[in-house]
């Protein structure tokens, strides 16, 4: 485990080393993110969360492709993710339901950020954990002004 | 229980390292100060002692001159009388199954310190291991629930040193104003010493009593406040500072709190009190968790989907 640890830290030719999440991180500050997060594989056509269940953490997509997409409507499609994207991050800011299905489309890998953990971050390494929190505002903030620009151009 | 993202190695060994070097030099300093000391000590516990047992003899014959029944039984003499045998026996009679028991226990106790350093540098790593042995559709479930057993834990011992202090400052507070010496000292040591349930708080009461009876030997009003003061701070703190501080801690109602607690001793002794609320804690957060996962038909269908995906993925080329 920890050579695999060592093998993704910081490499900016991973994916872990290319989400945008932790974009500024050093190879050291890595390391010591590497040690909260949780790797998990699923099957193509796995679910990996359902919509309005309860959040509880970030997925940092590290290998395949997933889907989000509404409840039992897969035609419904929302975005199609690849490695290097993340999901799910609502959970780490609230206690909010999922907001949309994520599915593997193909075999995937992805790391987990848990909200328990990414407080512990907090308190620990405030540092990285403002890099990160940081980034997550820039996401929302992007996913906000895409939402205004389709609202316009409906209307 | 350790929290993702734990120290690791180098900051264990660190802080390991620390902690052996303050204690070996705080040793190394007091040692020279303990062994002059030594013996001065030794005679303020015989003075303290000796001022305790002429009070409880002295308020026996006070209790005789009233109570004629007590007279014909002779309580003062016979106190006098068992304290004395206690005494000429003590070395012979307890000695040698106390030196057993620490002979006992102390394996244990070195074994302490190995299992806080282990914990500390490889905590996070146990349960990331213990994390992967559990199927994806319950994962984020268990991970909450570890987060909660962690939080509760946690709280636990946070609740328990808040009540710790309340009850050192509300005892040195009640000192101070009856004028026994060393109240800060006497209400630390009370409250440290009620962390073993009633056994703890009747040795700090012993305690208390006897600063206060040898302190003032011709006031025996001192000591009776002391006791007076004693009973009322255990008792606001098995009603009002325990559910405050511990019971909330754990988001258990305080009534359920001082039930647990009889239930605990009745159950199992001393142990059983000293551990009845976090255990309690802990299986209320496991049971609520388990409850809610195996209920949850979509999580089970959701794992028996994953479960006939995986085999179908691993078989594809048997057939």
């Amino acid at each position: 485990m920890f050579k695999f640890f060592r093998r993704q830290g910081g490499h900016p030719d991973t994916p872990l080393g290319t989400c945008r999440l932790f974009a500024g991180l050093s190879d050291r500050d890595m390391q010591i993110v590497l040690g909260f997060l949780h790797f998990r594989t699923y099957q193509a056509g796995e679910v990996i969360f359902d919509e309005g269940e309860d959040g509880q953490a970030l997925y940092i997509l590290v290998s395949g492709q997933v889907n989000i997409n509404r409840q039992g409507r897969e035609d419904a499609l929302l975005a199609r993710l690849e490695p290097g994207a993340f999901f799910g991050e609502m959970a780490l800011l609230d206690d909010a339901p999922r907001a949309a299905q994520a599915r593997a489309v193909s075999p995937v890998e992805v790391a987990v950020l848990f909200r328990g953990d990414f407080l512990n971050l907090m308190d620990d390494h405030a540092r990285i954990a403002s890099r990160i929190s940081l980034q997550l505002a820039r996401q929302l903030g992007d996913r906000l002004r895409r939402m205004i620009a389709a609202a316009g151009e409906r209307t | 229980m350790s929290c993702a993202g734990s120290p690791g190695p180098r900051p264990a060994n660190l802080v390991s390292l620390g902690a052996f070097v303050l204690l070996v030099a705080g040793v190394a300093l007091a040692f020279p100060w303990l062994a002059t000391h030594a013996v001065g000590w030794q005679e303020s516990a015989e003075r303290y002692l000796q001022g305790g047992l002429f009070f409880v003899a002295q308020v026996l014959y006070q209790l005789e001159g009233r109570f004629e029944m007590l007279a014909d039984a002779h309580v003062s003499t016979e106190f006098v009388r068992h304290v004395a045998e206690l005494i000429d026996g003590f070395a012979t009679r307890y000695l040698g199954p106390l030196a057993i028991g620490i002979a006992a226990w102390t394996p244990l106790l070195l074994l302490a310190p190995f299992i806080a350093y282990f914990m500390l540098r490889d905590g996070a790593t146990f349960r990331h291991f213990l994390i992967r042995a559990v199927p994806n559709a319950f994962f984020e479930r268990t991970l909450y629930l570890f987060d909660q057993v962690d939080r509760t834990a946690r709280l636990y011992f946070q609740g328990l040193l808040a009540l710790t202090l309340l009850d050192a400052l509300c005892l040195a507070a009640g000192l101070w104003w009856l004028g026994v010496s060393g109240p800060l000292l006497l209400g630390i040591v009370t409250a440290v010493l009620a962390w073993i349930p009633y056994v703890g708080s009747v040795l700090g009461c012993l305690l208390v009593v006897l600063v206060a009876a040898t302190d003032f030997p011709d006031a025996p009003q001192v000591a009776y406040g002391a006791i007076v003061l004693f009973i009322v701070v255990r008792l606001l703190d098995d009603f009002l500072f325990m559910p405050m501080t511990v019971g909330r801690s754990l988001k258990l109602h305080p009534l359920l709190t001082v039930v647990m607690i009889f239930v605990g001793g009745a159950v199992a002794g001393i142990p059983g009190l000293m551990l009845v609320l976090p255990v309690l804690g802990v299986a209320m957060v496991l049971g609520q968790t388990i409850g809610q996962v195996v209920n949850d038909p979509r999580l089970m269908a959701r794992h028996l989907h994953a479960r006939r995906l995986r085999k179908a993925a691993v078989s594809r080329d048997l057939y």
